[in-house]
């Protein structure tokens, strides 16, 4: 038997629950979260007048960055339709019913879509925790990550629909608020999700 | 799309608030967290240990975790390897070096003989450095590609493999009984 076989054989996620129950994860959050809000406090900075020119010289710098940068982010014609729409579990007033893939479920769409191909800054394959499988991590532009704020804002409890060419590809239940950027885990070969982040931009 | 693709949307990056940031950490790298710290150490608590002592850490320095999937997953593992290598420093040399080998195998793979292995595997991964066992558990348990390894501790694939050698021979000289290479 080689080494790596030993190892395989001998790792303990094989031979017992292989995640934490839901109570230890819930405990263990809790305790994280607490030490959070006791580290934010009120931390205040005091800027003294010998801190303000570096500060001004950094901003500018910065902006000039900024545009130097700006002509890697152009975008171009998108290859993959991209969308994210508000949708319901129930039908109703000018919603349009689709068909979730790779499952019988049918939600309900909004008409106006939050997001889509225009207000993405940038799209990249990143692993998931499951060998050979990839998730595509979205980062939305200023404008799109607004709308995303404010779009998600009201909609906690209720489906997002996100949709690739056409196709509904995923309705989780909205949990909290999303900003500046998203990821997109399913269950996707590497080319798969190379398609997705090369085409979205 | 060649077959029907089905994904989920995860919120990443929200919002400004710090605690509400750290819950979409938690909620989005703990299994992954899990599972590497298990194959770390040797208890499940200490696991649970491990891993909310990391996101303590981030909890306390929340400035100091970057931004973005990947980039917020790379610091979390490099931070809990660098606090389980602080433990293991912590722990005493004898306890490290039990010698597994002078546990005997059995050519039977009975489950009492299987057992045996396993205590040894894990008495001779407790022996490796934890930056080389958490390459030697995702490379050789998890299945994680060199480069992907090299990636998120933010080393090269040449240190990465180094590792994988420099582990593979430690681990043949004390689980030679039971991998028939050496005694």
């Amino acid at each position: 038997m080689k080494i790596g076989e030993l190892l395989r054989e001998a790792d303990p996620l094989q031979h017992e629950e292989p995640y934490p129950s839901a109570d230890q994860r819930k405990a263990s959050r809790q305790v994280v979260l607490k030490t959070a809000s006791n580290a934010m406090g009120p931390a205040r900075i005091t800027l003294r007048p010998a801190m303000i020119y570096p500060a001004v010289l950094a901003l500018l710098v910065a902006a000039i960055l900024a545009r130097a940068w700006s002509p890697s982010v152009v975008k171009v014609q998108a290859a993959v339709s991209f969308e994210i729409r508000l949708a319901e579990d129930a039908p109703g007033p000018g919603l349009r019913a689709a068909k979730v893939s790779g499952s019988d479920r049918t939600i309900y769409l909004h008409d106006q879509a939050v997001v889509s191909n225009s207000d993405i800054e940038s799209a990249r394959v990143v692993q998931s925790p499951a060998p050979s499988r990839y998730y595509v991590e979205v980062k939305f532009d200023r404008r799109g990550a607004e709308k995303m704020l404010r779009g998600t804002r009201g909609h906690m409890d209720r489906p997002l629909a996100m949709v690739i060419d056409g196709k509904v590809v995923g309705a989780p239940t909205l949990r909290s608020t999303i900003g500046g950027s998203a990821l997109i885990t399913g269950d996707f070969t590497k080319a798969e999700a190379e398609r997705i982040a090369n085409g979205i931009r | 799309m060649d077959r029907e693709c089905v994904a989920a949307i995860v919120p990443i990056n929200i919002g400004r608030d710090p605690v509400e940031r750290l819950a979409s950490l938690f909620d989005l790298h703990y299994d992954r967290l899990y599972r590497l710290s298990r194959r770390l150490v040797s208890s499940t608590d200490d696991a649970l240990d491990l891993v909310q002592e990391t996101f303590l850490k981030a909890a306390r320095r929340p400035n100091s975790v970057p931004r973005g999937f990947a980039d917020e997953e790379a610091w979390l593992v490099r931070v809990l390897i660098n606090t389980a290598r602080d433990q293991w420093r912590k722990t005493s040399v004898r306890t490290r070096t039990d010698n597994p080998g002078s546990l005997s195998a059995t050519e039977t793979r009975s489950p009492e003989a299987a057992l045996i292995a396993r205590t040894a595997v894990w008495a001779a991964l407790d022996s490796l450095p934890p930056r080389r066992r958490a390459i030697t558990v995702m490379y050789e348990m998890d299945g994680v590609a060199v480069s992907a390894i090299a990636s998120l501790l933010g080393i090269s694939a040449i240190t990465v493999r180094w590792h994988l050698s420099k582990a593979r021979r430690a681990l043949a000289q004390t689980l030679g009984v039971y991998t028939g290479e050496k005694q």
